[in-house]
Order: structure tokens, then sequence, then C-alpha cells
């Protein structure tokens, strides 16, 4: 529908300092961050709390103004923009909805800004109610709708100005986890229908997962990895965006040759693996990073680690096995679990990899 | 923001260099104009000169007698240059006078010169003459019309009043104009919020114009005497036994006051929140009432009850008990009444907010009714009792009108100071002893907020418990509301006293039933009840918008100087009023900023008093209020402007009314500042009151008391009423 109007977004060389309130000195909250969202794409911002997601969301937005470098939305240049000149359009965490609108009034309120003729505003509100499934509840006021409800009047709200970029701050964090799943299909279906540029804020690697064509990792202020989910999941950049995007056992290993694959060596035994991070060199001691699914369990010797079960979490399709060892409890996920050995509580396993679904990392996990 | 800064340097500099440009002319144009008219009358009246020497000194005389705006003198023989003049100057006593004394000065030289080659001339810089200063002089021949031989010359000193008034307003116009065009570009380029900006900006201005300017003055003014810096005010205040006793009899009608204030407002307190009393609802309301009640009101009936000839006094006399309700104890008992109310508001939030549970805990482990009260409640609501204490206090020493009616004998502070400025004159004095007063009212004020507050114990669960403990047993219950009862008889009764006053041909000797008061009360307060209403009625909408500006700024902006801001709009809180109105005449009786006697000093004075209570409010009332809520406005794209009008506001109403109706309450029923303030022009309604009581025309003042109550209640029953509706939807914002 409004695919032709949407605008890529670009940010160079990024940097907010803001000042500690107590000490008085400068924070970096986001320290020299570029990247380039294309027209159309949805980028989730992942990461832990105080990462500097949200001020790069709030930077988008215009509601604070970065401290060097430039924010481009389409050929524009917006870092100077008051956030009600730019063409952005924000759903909050906590919705923000009008308590003394009603539903209908809420939705219209940024048309009529806009100073679009009454009858258009009531035809484009009820069509964007139907479109979020609202239509019937135009009258009421915001309390009396439920958490889900007033999430997508919030989302109505923002998308009938059509705006070139759209924002969602943490959007589906005050919602139970079914609606949350529900809500989540509903903005990709919506963002994708109408083409729309968005860039969503969550620290749900889940929610990351299920909605973005690209994902890009944060840590303290700087960018680690951008990449789809599964480059992301399968091909992390190091340890700290391997753990944080999903579940993983690091098994320590020595390099002994990187040419097609990589050739390490986990006590004695020699494995092949297809990916490995460039910053490794032979020789060097390393982590070979394995997924529950890549993981099997098998008699006490035959793996790489030996531990004891202490918990089996049935699932249905699956079967997730907690182990003991000494490098940490690993989980280990065993498909089709009927037609699969099930190991008990308290009997002593080992742990084997598929070695073409790992990838070799640089050891800098924190030793206790 | 470095090119930004360049441009900003360079507009600035443009539009000092345009400026300037547009200055000089103006200002050399006008002179050129006002000289060549001086010039021009010079040439006149030297060619009048009479042909006869004889006649000339009756045409000096004449010159002397007929002529205001400039004086002549005349010299009958020109000295040559260098040399001392041969005659004594004619004309003119004072100029003849300065003629004599410089006349080897280079310009008098250079005039005499002049004149002889028959050229008139200006001197380039002012003189004194006499007491006068900033004469021009000019210089001008003296011919014969016969002989047209130069006999000498003629001196002219033209006042430069005009001038130097005109030259005073093109700086002020042109520095304010550049001030002002500073700003705004300023803001414009700098910000990427100039609305924000000019917000800031306008507070800035205002409150250091009407809060901080006024204050310094009158700081000032209390050290200067003729014209010179010197301690003498403070000397004669401090040394004189009669001020000193001033102070002595504030700080003891403060504390018994407080004190009495603090214990009846405990008792309703006590009695409404932990005791099944009957009549609650009318306990409550009738603790809250005298707060609002219009000032004089409650003096005039202790007046009309008690006074020398009061309805009570007499039959007292009967039984041959002879007593002056003026003086201390009368003041205590009238400001009790007046300023209870405080006490029970503090103290009624305090009990509510201590959990209950401490106390059932208490009773729970069998402690007695008596000792749970003396170990767990009181000791939690000690900060409380502090604080209402301390309210109270402040209250009472700043308080004014019920010390003009009732003070007798007893010298409080507040009054001192109106007698030195309204009947001594002295202003200064009149500062000292307002500023004399604002100590300890600004101490006890800064200990109840920064001291006590913090020492609070109350902390809020979040979960009110909805019962109410019982504290009593049934005899102390009977006895604490027996007191009760009998207070709030006493108020109904002094109330009820007011009403009748209207309908009594005259109290105290002919209580024969009239409306005579009534039609004279009205007739002759119709222009102050206008005067007083209009004033108040546009203070209101001012004083309301302004405290949500300023309190959505305080809330929700960065910006530099926010804590200056806040204290600056915050301190007229903490002043007396005696002092505003003081300093408010002292400041704005001279330039640069004139506005004794106009209705803008009242209206200003009420938006600057009564602003901290609406910016409390409001900042209280923001708190509540998500911020994403605005911000969703903004990028939907709304400016800061319409964010205010159509999301802030909706939002903050209830405060945002209750702002509207005490600016409107206070404005009509203020008496301590605006006292200073009136004129001929602008009356209020209060020192009308004043004014009738003062000539024992009681039955005048209780009429107009009585309107006064009928439209304060009004205000506040309408302001009840608009909120109301407003609570279902307050429930949800946040």
């Amino acid at each position: 529908m409004a695919s032709n109007k949407s605008k890529s977004v670009t940010f160079e060389n990024i940097t907010k300092i803001f000042k500690d309130p107590q000490s008085g000195q400068d924070v970096a909250a986001v320290g020299g961050v570029s990247f380039r969202i294309e027209p159309g794409e949805l980028i989730t911002l992942l990461g832990p709390s105080g990462c500097g997601k949200t001020t790069v969301l709030r930077m988008l937005s215009g509601f604070e103004q970065p401290t060097s470098g430039k924010i481009m939305i389409g050929d524009n240049d917006v870092t100077n923009t008051p956030p009600n000149k730019r063409d952005t359009a924000m759903v909050f965490q906590s919705y923000g909805l009008f308590p003394h609108m009603n539903v209908s009034e809420n939705v219209a309120y940024g048309l009529k800004l806009r100073k679009v003729p009454a009858n258009e505003i009531s035809e484009k509100v009820q069509r964007f109610l139907d479109m979020v499934g609202l239509g019937a509840m135009a009258k009421r006021p915001p309390s009396r709708l439920s958490g889900g409800q007033q999430q997508r009047v919030a989302l109505a709200r923002s998308l009938i100005v059509e705006p070139s970029v759209l924002l969602l701050d943490e959007p589906l964090s005050n919602l139970d986890a079914l609606l949350r799943e529900q809500m989540r299909v509903e903005i990709r279906r919506l963002q994708k229908s109408l083409g729309i540029t968005a860039m969503y804020v969550t620290h749900d690697r889940v929610e990351a997962m299920s909605l973005s064509d690209r994902i890009i990792v944060m840590k303290l202020g700087k960018i680690i990895q951008m990449g789809t989910p599964s480059e992301i999941y399968r091909d992390p950049v190091d340890t700290f965006v391997a753990g944080f995007v999903g579940k993983v056992a690091f098994f320590p290993c020595e390099v002994k040759g990187i040419n097609s694959s990589c050739n390490v060596e986990i006590k004695g035994k020699n494995f092949e693996t297809p990916r490995w991070s460039d910053k490794l060199k032979v020789g060097d001691k390393a982590v070979v990073m394995a997924r529950p699914e890549s993981l099997s369990l098998g008699e006490p010797g035959a793996g790489v680690e030996d531990g004891i079960v202490t918990a089996n979490i049935y699932l249905g399709n699956s079967v997730e096995t907690w182990v003991k060892t000494d490098l940490g409890n690993v989980l280990v996920q065993i498909d089709n679990p009927d037609v699969k050995k099930i190991w008990n509580e308290g009997e002593k396993v080992s742990l084997s990899f598929d070695p073409s679904l790992t990838k070799v990392l640089v050891d800098d996990l924190e030793k206790e | 923001m470095k090119k930004r800064f360049i441009n900003f340097t360079l507009m600035i500099l443009f539009v000092v260099l345009v400026g300037a440009w547009i200055y000089t002319s103006v200002r050399d144009e006008f002179l050129k104009q006002s000289r060549a008219s001086q010039r021009q009358t010079v040439e006149t009246v030297a060619a009048g000169y009479p042909s006869e020497p004889e006649d000339v000194d009756g045409w000096l005389k004449r010159l002397a007698e007929d002529v205001n705006d400039y004086k002549v003198a005349l010299i009958s023989e020109i000295p040559m240059p260098g040399e001392n003049l041969s005659v004594t100057p004619k004309g003119d006593i004072e100029l003849s006078k300065l003629t004599k004394d410089f006349a080897l000065d280079p310009e008098f030289s250079k005039g005499f010169d002049n004149a002889a080659y028959e050229e008139i001339y200006r001197s380039v810089k002012n003189w004194t003459v006499g007491s006068k200063e900033e004469q021009a002089l000019f210089f001008a021949p003296a011919v014969s019309l016969k002989t047209h031989d130069i006999e000498g010359a003629l001196i002219f000193a033209f006042n430069t009043d005009g001038e130097q008034g005109f030259m005073r307003m093109l700086n002020t116009l042109f520095l304010g104009a550049f001030i002002l065009f500073a700003v705004v570009i300023w803001q414009l380029m700098m910000s990427r919020d100039p609305i924000v900006g000019f917000a800031l900006a306008g507070l800035f201005l205002m409150t250091l114009t009407f809060v901080a300017y006024p204050l310094f003055e009158a700081l000032r003014l209390s050290f200067i005497e003729n014209g010179k810096f010197s301690l003498s005010i403070w000397k004669t205040i401090l040394n004189s036994e009669g001020y000193l006793s001033a102070l002595w009899g504030s700080l003891k009608l403060g504390c018994w006051t407080a004190t009495f204030s603090t214990l009846v407002g405990f008792l309703f307190a006590f009695v409404v929140s932990r005791t099944n009393a009957p009549c609650k609802k009318l306990i409550s309301t009738m603790g809250v009432l005298p707060v609002i009640s219009p000032p004089f009101s409650l003096t005039l009936s202790i007046i009309l009850l008690f006074g020398n000839n009061g309805l009570i006094t007499r039959w007292l006399r009967v039984i041959g008990l002879n007593f002056s309700i003026y003086g201390l104890p009368g003041l205590v008992l009238v400001q009790t009444m007046g300023m209870f109310p405080i006490a029970f508001l503090t103290l009624g939030g305090v009990l509510q907010a201590i959990d209950s549970t401490y106390e059932e805990a208490s009773l729970n482990l069998s402690a007695t009714r008596f000792k749970t009260f003396s170990s767990i409640t009181f000791p939690l609501a000690i900060p409380g009792i502090l604080s209402a204490w301390l309210l109270v206090f402040t209250t009472s020493l700043a308080d004014f009108a019920n010390p003009l009616l009732l003070a007798g004998d007893l010298r409080v502070l507040s009054l001192e100071s109106y007698i030195e400025v309204t009947g001594m004159n002295r202003l200064g004095h009149g500062a000292a002893l307002s500023i004399l007063l604002l100590l300890p009212t600004l101490t006890a004020f800064l200990a109840q907020r920064f001291w006590v507050a913090k020492r609070s114990f109350v902390t809020v669960t979040g979960k009110p418990s909805g019962r109410i403990t019982e504290l009593t047993t049934p005899t102390v219950r009977r006895i604490l509301t027996g007191i009760i009862f009998v207070i709030v008889f006493f108020l109904i009764l002094l109330y009820g006293t007011i009403f009748a006053g209207c309908f009594v041909k005259n109290w105290g000797i002919d209580y024969t039933f009239s409306l005579e008061n009534i039609t004279e009360a009205i007739t002759r307060s119709t222009d102050a009840l206008f005067d007083t209403v209009t004033l108040a009625a546009i203070a209101t909408p001012i004083a309301g918008i302004t405290a949500m500006i300023a309190a959505l700024l305080i809330v929700r902006k960065k910006f530099h100087g926010k804590r200056f801001l806040e204290m600056l709009l915050m301190t007229p809180f903490a002043l007396p009023g005696t002092l505003v109105g003081i300093s408010y005449i002292l400041a704005f009786n001279h330039a640069p900023i004139i506005l004794v006697g106009t209705a803008a000093i009242i209206i200003i004075n009420y938006v600057i008093r009564e602003l901290p209570v609406g910016i409390e409010g409001g900042i209280a009332s923001l708190r509540q209020i998500d911020p994403s809520i605005e911000e969703a406005a903004t990028d939907l794209g709304a400016d800061q402007a319409t964010v205010f009008r159509t999301v802030v506001l909706p939002l903050v109403r209830p405060a945002f009314l209750s702002s509207l109706s005490y600016t409107f309450v206070r404005s009509m029923t203020a008496v301590s500042a605006v006292i200073f303030l009136i004129s001929a022009r602008w009356y209020h309604l209060t020192v009308l009151i004043y004014n009738f009581s003062e000539n024992l025309r009681f039955g005048l003042a209780s009429v107009l008391s009585t309107v006064l109550i009928i439209i304060v209640f009004g205000a506040f029953g309408l302001m009840r009423l608009l909120v109301r509706e407003n609570t279902n939807l307050m429930k949800n914002v946040t």
C-alpha cells in the first residue's frame, strides 16, 4: 500500500554522551554506531538492558540528539530535526495512549495535526481500526480496553500517518506470553503488508528471531554483530552473541589447522568445523560453540566431556536434558524422544557434538 | 554546532551594526531638531535686544519673569581672548555667577569669541547652573538695532531635561529591543525547541523582574539614607525598644497561635481518623471551612460579639466581668479559629497515612488503648505535628488582617511596617521591618521544608486500609467529641454573627431589623466590588496557565538553571504579604519600570504570589502522568504548544482548575500586599471592609464580608463540581 513511500535509514558514526547525574561524569550510552536499514526492512535492536538500544531508537525518533554523527532517513539528513518534524512514528512500551480521548480520537490525532479533511479522517480511522481488528471499539476510552487491544490502538495510531519509519520500543513487554505471540505475528503481518521500514527494540531473543529481517546485537553502546536471525544464531561473532541469542555450550579446544575448514583438538580428539572466527590462528586456545540440538549423549568416556544427568524436561516433540559437567550445566536437546534413548537422572553420560553445526570462537569466557 | 555559532555571531553583528546606524541617526536627527529650535529661540531673543541702553535692564527682567525653559545673562563688554571679564554679568543671578567664575574657561572664551563675530555658539558640554544640572549654554551677540554695533554677549542656559529623557528612553528601547532580538535569534538558530526556549526565557524574565528585583530593591533601600549607603535604618531599628517589642510581639503571637492551632487541629484529625465519632462529615467540613473565609470576617464577628460594645461583652458586664478583646488573647483566639484548619489538613493527611496495622499489632500484644496511642500513634505523628506547628507559625507571623483590627496595644511587625509606610511615609524603615519579619518566617519555612519533612516516618504502603482502629474508650470519645462540638458551635456562631450583622440597624446600640445597611453597602461598594472581581478574573487565567507551563518545564525538560528558576518561582510562597507589597511599591515607583497606581501591579502581584501553589499542584499531577503520552503526541507531529494544549492541559485539568480557583479566591480575599498597591482608580473590597470597620460601620462591613464569603464559597463549589467530572478519567492516567 505504502511501499513506494518507505525509506532507508542510515546511522553514520553516531555517538551519544550523557552526563551522569550523580558523578557528573560523561558516559557514552552509544559509541560510534553505524548501520543502514534498507527500505521495507524490519531491523531488531537486541541486547541486554543498558546496552544503548533504546537510545539508538530515541535518536532516530528525535527525542534524543546525538552528540556526534549523522542520521539520514532516505536522502534527508535529520540529525537536527525535532521529533515532530520527522517522518517517524513510534509505538511506546507503555503505549502512551491519550487517556482523555476515545479510541478513534486517539487514532485520528496525527491526521488532525496534518489538517486532513474530517470525512477523510473518519473513513481512514475506521479502515485502520478494522485492520487491527478493533472496528467495533471506536468509541471506547482506552482505559476500557485490554492490554493487547491498547497495543493495537497504539499501532493503528502510528501506522495511520503513513510514516517512513515505524519505531517499536519493546512494545510487547507488558503483555502476557500468549498475547505476545499473537501480537508478534500481527505486527509482522502489518509491517510486511504496508511495506514499511521498521526498527524494533527488544531484549527478548525469541521475539527478535521470529520478527526480524535482520538483527543488530548491541553491548555497552556498540554494535557487536548485524545479520539475519540464522546468521546470528549459527554464526555468532563471539561468545557473547552466541550466549545471548540462544542456549549454548562451549568446549575448550586448541586450533590445529585452518584451511577450507578449521581443525581443532579436544582432549586428544580431532574435529573439522566449517565455521571459525577469523581472529583465530593455528596454535590458539579457543572454544567450540555447540547448540543444544547439535549435542548428543553417550556412554561415559565416549564423547568430549563427561557429566551427570540432573533433569529431563519433556516437551512432546523433544526432551531437554540438563547435564552437570566440569564446564557447567549443559542443555542437550533430544528430538523425537519416543524413538531415542532418554538417560535417567543421576546417570553418568558423556557429551558429543555434530562438528558440522558448530563454530570455533575466541576463548574470551571469564574463568571462575 | 560551530557553524551555527558563527552564523549567530554574524547575525548579531549585523543587527548591532544596523541598530547602531538607526540609533545614531534617530538620535542625531532629534538632537539636530531640538538644537535648531533652541538656536531659533536664541536668534529671536537676541534680535529683540533693545536699542536703547537704558531699556536693557527692564528687558532682562521681563525675560526672567516670562520665560521658564531658558535663562539669560548679559555681559556688556566682550573680553579680549585670554583676558578676564571687565564687567559684572547681569540678568539671571546663577547664570551670571557661573559666567563670572568660568569666564576663562575655553568654552566661554570660544563662546565670547563667536559672539564677537556675530555668530551663535552652543557649548559642547553641559553645565550645572546653580542647582540645575545638565544645562546647555548658548552664546549670542547683543546687537543694538539702532547702531548695529555689538554691545556685548548674551548667554543662554537651556534645560536639556527633554533631551536627556529622550536619550534615556531611546537607550532603554534599543537595549531592550536588542536583548529581545538576540534571545529570539538565539532560540530560533540554536535550539531545536524554540517554543520551550521562549517559555523559559519568559519565566526567567518574569521571576527576575517581579520576584528578585523587588526583593533586591527592598533590601537595598533598607541600607540607604539620604541617597547614600548607610546602616542607620538598621541601627535605629535594632536599637529601638518599640521595634524590638514588635518583633517580640510577633513571635509571641506566632508561638501561642501555632500551639493552640496544632492542639485543635490534632484533636480534629484524631477524632476523624482514629475514632468512630458521629457527624464526621460535619467535623471535617467545619475543620476546613475557616481556611477559605475572607480576611476580617472572623475578626469582625469577634468584635461584634466581644468588642467594647459587643453582644456578649454586654451580658458579661451585667454579671460584673470586664475585659477587652483587643490585644494578644483576642488575636490568639481569632488566629486559632482561622488557622487551625492548616494544622488539621496537615495532621489529617499524616494520621491517615499511618497504617493502622501498627496500632492493631500493639492492641493485639495487649497494650491498652492509651498505651497504644502514647507509644505508637503519637510518636509516629510527631514530625507531622512539628510540620503543622511551623506552618501555622509562619502563617500567623505573616498575618496582617487580624492584627490590623484587633491588635490593640500589642505591637506586631507586619502592622508596624504598614504604619511606617502609610502613616509615616518611611519606606526604608518599612522595608527593613518586613525583612526582619522574613527572618523567622523563612527559618520556620525552611525548617519545615527540609528538616521536618525529611524526618517523617510515614511511608506510603499503597494499600490504604479502609478500617479504622478505635483508639478511645466511649467516655474519652464523648469528651473529645464534646470539645469539638463546642468549637464547631463557636465557628457557626461566628459566621452567623456576620450574617446577622447585615440585618441590624446599628450593632451594639440599636438591634432593630433593618435593610439599610445592605442598600448602603451595595451602593458604596459597587465600584470596589467591580474592581476586585475584574482584577481577580484577569489574574486567574494568567496564573493558572503560567503555573501549568512552569510545572511542565520543571518536570519534563532539562535546562540550565532549573534549580534557580524553581527557587525564584517558589520564593513568594514564603514571603509575608507586607514585604511583597512594600517591595513592589519600592521597586515599581521609579524608572525603568513604573507601575504604581496601575491595575497591572495588582494583577502581577496576584499572579506571582499564587503561582507557587499552582506549580506544586501541576508538578504533583504531571509526575503521575506517563511521559510517553506527551512523546506520542510529539512523535505524531505536534509541536510543544500543541502538545500543551491538546494533551497536557486536559490531563492536568484537576490541578489546573484548583489552581484557578485558588488564585481567584486568594485574589478576592487578598489584603496584606494589596493594601499597599491599591489606588484611587483600583480599589479592593477587603480594604473597604477594613475602612468600614475602622469607622465602626460594622453593619456595612458585615454585608461586604457576607458578599465575599458567598463569592469565595461559590468559586470553590464550582471547582469541586468541575473536578468531580474528571475523577474517573484521572484514575486511568498512569
